[in-house]
């Protein structure tokens, strides 16, 4: 017996289906009625429905069979500029047989797109428009140069509301057999906050114990799936702990793979969501951490470069300590 | 002066070429097929995984057969211009002095982004106008953006070498070099390096350099070792010298190349600069020092390289300011040397698994090994139903569900399961 994934089991499949993001399910509705899209961009945090709304759309415009009129791309593992030009551009130029005259093509992780590729997409996008739209996926919509932003029509997709993460669950957990007790729901939306991916994948991996899904266990999955807290990390440096934050740095990017790009983007939010640093000192350490970021994009060493972020984190917590 | 042993232990003939018999015959043949006039394919595409001796075999061929080999790489041919520099030489089979001529384009994985501005059309002119034979290598010949190239060329395939080969050069390395050596402690480099024979020398250069006997601890990294006086001088040096020189001299008198001294001084810095501002200002010395490598990476210029030692040694000797010279401190190897080889294999299989879940989950690999891999980890370790059919579904092998589910055990009752 093979088995999906409930990530992957529970995506809905049309945008009947979708319970979240109201507005833009309305308005990709009267898109799939209408039996025409312009290019869009799906913008928006992790989780939240960005690649199923895609999906469900190209679902709704072409039926059953709509993988036939859809191609998807990957820009964190396709991300050159060769992609667009051969990939993208055979794919868009090539007419398709049907009702609706055009495919679909998901540029999935968008924002990892070097700027030529970037470059090379706009001028695509504008001759192929007759073949081909583009639905670009991104978490933020920022890193998509302006002229392709303006020949799309803008998707803000938000976190999950509470309540419709909560059904999601309960409804998963009924159809799976599975007991989710209310500490156990409380305590996946305290550290997924709205993230349904993540809230499906530590549910999964906490009914896999085969016990009833209490806080405790939730907390236990938390845990090991993030085996690494970069507040931590954080804390330490700014202690004077240099080598125990170094260390902690290393098990996340030689162990665990987490890229230096991501490290540096959650140290940044960190900063600013920390209590203990006066105000003034955020921007302070925002100038240490975009200076390091700046480092990393020019092809520096991760590793080494990080750890001389930490080695400033300690400076600055110490003469946070000495001004009181 | 250091050489490293992939240089100095070069093959010269195409007898000391590692494997490969039947790519090699195929060049060879290929070759000689100018003898008798211009062939169809006038050039020859050598393709196949890095460090396995495509380039190494070039040589050595020219080398075997008197031809004046013509070497470029990707640095030399960005552009169009560029490609078009050099395009004369290809245009004689015989040079000035009445020798045969054997132009070689390395590296066409390079020709890669931003600056590829019409490389590959200007490489094609220069193959169907060729009057000379001309060698192409690239690590993946059916990238796209070499399709049109391809139709031009004979490929030929290079094959990873088996460990066992690999071995086998590495004994005749050591021979060459005085070293005794453990055969275990041979065929575990040859082993781990998964048919990369270049970064195996390298390896072996790593462990071996200075040393009249290999055994198989050194190689297992498990003690940590003694090389341990020499480095230990060095580096008191470069943490506690009062002048830069003295600081930099620490780089002639280390066994071990710069970027390993790097490793070193980088590895060691905060258990001897225990005063925090110091050990800031020596950490941020050591940053620029690693910015002057990049900038040598990015642009070949090794005179640089003085930079990069300014910056680790004397840059962290005046970094000190309040430390005072400490006593004992334990030598520490380096440890993410040590990481970086322990995980490797965990890393690749990362990616294997990773573009699994890509094929289903509508999910990049490289994100699906931070949003999947951690909880499929714990399904296959905790439940055994749920993992088979989850296994299934996303068609992975033996070696990914044993990885996955940590143990042989519970891999072997997961595929059961199924």
């Amino acid at each position: 017996m093979s088995f999906e994934m409930w990530a992957e089991k529970y995506r809905p499949r049309t945008l009947k289906l979708m319970v979240n993001q109201k507005d833009i399910v309305e308005r990709l509705k009267s898109f799939a009625e209408a039996r025409n899209i312009p290019h869009c961009i799906f913008a928006g945090p992790p989780g939240t429905g960005k690649t199923t709304a895609a999906l469900c759309l190209a679902h709704d415009l072409y039926g059953k069979a709509y993988r036939e009129h859809l191609m998807e791309l990957n820009a964190s593992d396709e991300r050159g500029i060769n992609v667009v030009r051969q990939t993208v551009k055979t794919f868009a130029r090539v007419r398709t047989l049907g009702e609706i005259p055009f495919k679909i093509l998901i540029l999935d992780e968008a924002d990892n797109m070097t700027r030529d590729a970037q470059q090379a997409l706009r001028r695509t996008m504008e001759r192929f428009t007759e073949t081909c739209r583009f639905i670009l996926i991104a978490n933020y919509s920022g890193k998509i140069i302006e002229p392709i932003q303006s020949r799309c029509a803008p998707f803000r997709f938000t976190y999950l509301p509470r309540e419709d993460q909560d059904s999601y669950l309960m409804h998963i957990a009924e159809s799976e057999k599975v007991r989710l007790l209310d500490e156990g729901l409380n305590a996946i939306f305290e550290v997924c906050g709205g993230d349904l991916r993540r809230a499906i994948n530590t549910l999964q991996a906490a009914a896999s114990l085969g016990k009833p899904i209490s806080n405790e266990l939730v907390y236990s999955v938390i845990g090991r799936a993030n085996p690494v807290d970069i507040r931590e990390m954080i804390q330490l440096a700014m202690k004077g702990n240099f080598i125990d934050s170094r260390n902690k740095l290393r098990e996340m990017i030689l162990k665990y793979g987490v890229a230096g790009s991501d490290i540096i983007r959650q140290i940044h939010i960190e900063i600013f969501r920390m209590k203990n640093i006066p105000e003034p000192w955020k921007i302070k350490l925002a100038d240490a951490v975009g200076e390091i970021d700046f480092r990393l994009v020019s092809g520096a060493n991760e590793e080494v470069q990080l750890s001389a972020l930490l080695a400033r984190l300690i400076e600055a917590g110490m003469t946070m300590r000495r001004s009181g | 002066m250091y050489v490293a042993w992939t240089v100095k232990h070069k093959p010269k003939t195409l007898e000391e070429v590692v494997g490969h018999r039947e790519a090699i015959a195929e060049l060879v043949s290929w070759l000689r097929s100018w003898e008798k006039g211009i062939p169809k394919k006038r050039a020859a595409f050598l393709h196949g995984p890095p460090g396995i001796g495509k380039t190494v075999a070039v040589e050595a061929l020219a080398n075997d057969r008197n031809l004046e080999l013509v070497e470029k790489n990707a640095s030399d041919y960005r552009t169009e211009e560029a490609v078009q520099k050099f395009a004369g030489l290809a245009s004689q089979y015989r040079t000035l002095f009445g020798n045969k001529r054997l132009v070689l384009f390395d590296e066409l994985d390079g020709l890669t982004g931003r600056e590829d501005r019409g490389g590959v059309g200007a490489i094609i002119k220069v193959v169907k106008q060729a009057r000379c034979p001309i060698v192409l290598i690239a690590n993946n010949a059916y990238n796209p953006k070499l399709s049109s190239l391809r139709y031009y060329c004979r490929l030929i395939q290079f094959k990873k070498p088996y460990a066992r080969s690999i071995a086998k050069r590495l004994r005749q390395i050591c021979q060459h070099e005085g070293i005794e050596a453990e055969p275990e402690a041979l065929e575990f480099i040859a082993q781990r390096s998964q048919g990369d024979a270049r970064s195996a020398i390298n390896d072996l250069q790593a462990l071996a350099q200075g040393k009249k006997r290999l055994v198989y601890e050194d190689v297992s990294w498990l003690a940590h070792r003694d090389r341990k006086d020499a480095i230990y001088n060095v580096l008191r040096l470069v943490f506690y010298s009062k002048s830069c020189d003295a600081a930099k001299s620490a780089v002639d008198m280390a066994d071990v190349d710069h970027n390993m001294l790097f490793e070193w001084i980088y590895e060691n810095m905060p258990y001897h600069l225990r005063d925090l501002e110091d050990l800031a200002r020596a950490m941020e010395s050591l940053a620029m020092a690693d910015i002057y490598r990049s900038r040598i990476r990015q642009t070949n210029n090794w005179k640089l390289t003085r930079y990069v030692i300014d910056f680790m040694t004397a840059g962290v000797a005046v970094a000190r300011e309040k430390t005072e010279p400490a006593g004992f401190v334990p030598l520490r190897f380096p440890e993410r040397i040590k990481m970086l080889s322990r995980t490797r294999s965990e890393r690749q299989m990362q990616s294997k698994i990773g573009s699994k879940i890509r094929r289903r989950c509508h999910i990049s690999g490289v994100k699906a090994k931070t949003e999947f891999l951690p909880y499929l980890k714990m399904i296959f370790e905790n439940n055994t139903a749920m993992a088979s059919g989850t296994a299934r579904w996303l068609d992975l092998d033996e070696a990914m569900i044993e990885y996955l589910a940590g143990t042989k055990k519970q891999a072997k009752a997961i595929i059961k399961a199924g």
